[in-house]
C-alpha cells in the first residue's frame, strides 16, 4: 500500500531525474528520502499518523 | 581535546559526509546518491583532505536502503575508488527498525568505523528518530564484536549522558560527534559548543557538526578547541549564501582553514592512529 497522493514522477515541469522520484500530488513538489518512507508506508509508517501534509489534507487535529 | 592541543598544532581528522539520507537530488541536484555517484564524490574529498568518509545507501531512485546488500555496494564501489580513506557507514535511520539498522555493520570487510545514535531526535512535525537504550547497546554491541569504531552521535546535551553510560564499555579513545543545529539538536552557538566540549569525558576526542550555515563557524572553532570536524552535503548544501557545494569544495575549504590555523590535515593512517580505528585496507 501507499498514500493515495503519492505518485512516482521523472519532472515536475521544472526538473529532470534519470529515475522517477517520490511526488507528493497535495504538496505539488518532490518528496524527500527520508519521508518518502511514510509515503510508501515502509517500516509500519502510515500517512494518517505520520504525515502532516496527509493530516492537513484530510482535517484531522493532532490528537486524531 | 584542548585548546593546548590546537597550540600544539594536534593533526585534525576531516570526515566528508557525502549523501545521507534525509535529502537528495530534489534538494541538491548535485548531491551523489548512486553507488558510483558517491564514490567520485569519496575520490574527490580523499584528493582534499578527508580522512573518513561518512556513508549512507540508496535505493535507485534515492530513496532511503539499510540492507546490507545496498550498503556493500556502496562500500565497493568507496574502496576501488579510493586509496586509503577511512570508510564509516551509518547506522541513523528515523522509523527503520532495529534489525535493520544494524545492517550495514555486516559487510565485508565490516567498516571501519560507524555512528551509533545516543538519543531520541525529532524530524517534522511527526516523526521522531527514538534510538532507545536497547537500540543503542544492541549496535554498540555488534560493533564491538566486529571490531568496529563507533563515533558516539550527540544530537545534544543530555546524550552526553547516554555517552557516560557506556563509557566503560568504549575502546580508547572514546570519540564523540556534537552535533548542533534546529529542532532538538543543541542549539547552534560558539557558547554551547564550548559547554559541551567542557563537559567531554578525559582524554576523548571529538567531531563537530554544524548544519546548514553553522557548518563553517561551528566546524572553525572546533579547529581552536583541538576537535576534529565533519563537513559534507548531507549536512550542509551551501558554500556560501546562493552558491551551491560539492563534498570536495566543503572538505578543501576546511583544509584551507585548518592549514591558516596551524592544524595539519590528518591522513587516514594518522586519523586510524588518533581515533582507535583498526584498519581494513
Ligand atoms: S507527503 Fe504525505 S500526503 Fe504527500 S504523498 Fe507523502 S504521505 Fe501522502
Amino acid at each position: 500500500m501507499a498514500c493515495p497522493h503519492l505518485d512516482y514522477r521523472e519532472s515536475d515541469g521544472d526538473r529532470e531525474f534519470d529515475v522517477a522520484r517520490a511526488f507528493c500530488t497535495v504538496a505539488d513538489e518532490f518528496v524527500q528520502p527520508v519521508h518518502a518512507d511514510v509515503c510508501a508506508e515502509r517500516y509500519g509508517l502510515d500517512p494518517e499518523s505520520d504525515c502532516e501534509i496527509f493530516r492537513d489534507r484530510a482535517g484531522l487535529d493532532w490528537d486524531e | 581535546m584542548t585548546y593546548e592541543e590546537y597550540l600544539d598544532g594536534k593533526p585534525v581528522v576531516i570526515t566528508a559526509a557525502l549523501t545521507g539520507g534525509i535529502h537528495g537530488k530534489e534538494t541538491h541536484p548535485g548531491l551523489p546518491e548512486t553507488p558510483a555517484e558517491i564514490a567520485e564524490a569519496a575520490a574527490a574529498v580523499e584528493e582534499a583532505g578527508a580522512a573518513v568518509v561518512h556513508l549512507h545507501a540508496r535505493r535507485e531512485n534515492g530513496e532511503r536502503a539499510f540492507s546490507t546488500e545496498r550498503f556493500q555496494t556502496v562500500t565497493d564501489a568507496v574502496r576501488d575508488a579510493t586509496e586509503d580513506v577511512v570508510i564509516q557507514h551509518s547506522t541513523g535511520g528515523t522509523a527503520a527498525p532495529d534489525a535493520l539498522r544494524a545492517e550495514p555493520l555486516c559487510t565485508d570487510p565490516a567498516p571501519e568505523m560507524a555512528s551509533l545514535d545516543m538519543g531520541p531526535m525529532n524530524r517534522g512535525r511527526r516523526l521522531t528518530s527514538e534510538n532507545t537504550r536497547d537500540t543503542i547497546d544492541g549496535l554498540h554491541a555488534e560493533m564491538r564484536e566486529r571490531g568496529i569504531k563507533p563515533e558516539l552521535e550527540v544530537f545534544n546535551n543530555g546524550h552526553l549522558n547516554e555517552a557516560f553510560r557506556i563509557l566503560d564499555e568504549l575502546a580508547e579513545p572514546p570519540y564523540l560527534n556534537l552535533i548542533l543545529g534546529p529542532g532538538t539538536l543543541t542549539p547552534p552557538s560558539p557558547a554551547n559548543l564550548q559547554r559541551l566540549v567542557e563537559q567531554l569525558p578525559d582524554g576523548a576526542e571529538f567531531n563537530v557538526i554544524g548544519f546548514g550555515p553553522h557548518q563553517l563557524p561551528l566546524t572553525t572553532q572546533s579547529l581552536l578547541l583541538g576537535g576534529h570536524v565533519r563537513v559534507g552535503l548531507e549536512d550542509n548544501s551551501y558554500l556560501r549564501e546562493g552558491e551551491r557545494a560539492t563534498n570536495a569544495a566543503l572538505v578543501e575549504r576546511a583544509a584551507r582553514i585548518a592549514g591558516e590555523l596551524g592544524r595539519p590535515v590528518a591522513s587516514p593512517a594518522e586519523a586510524r592512529e588518533l581515533l582507535g580505528v583498526r584498519s581494513r585496507r
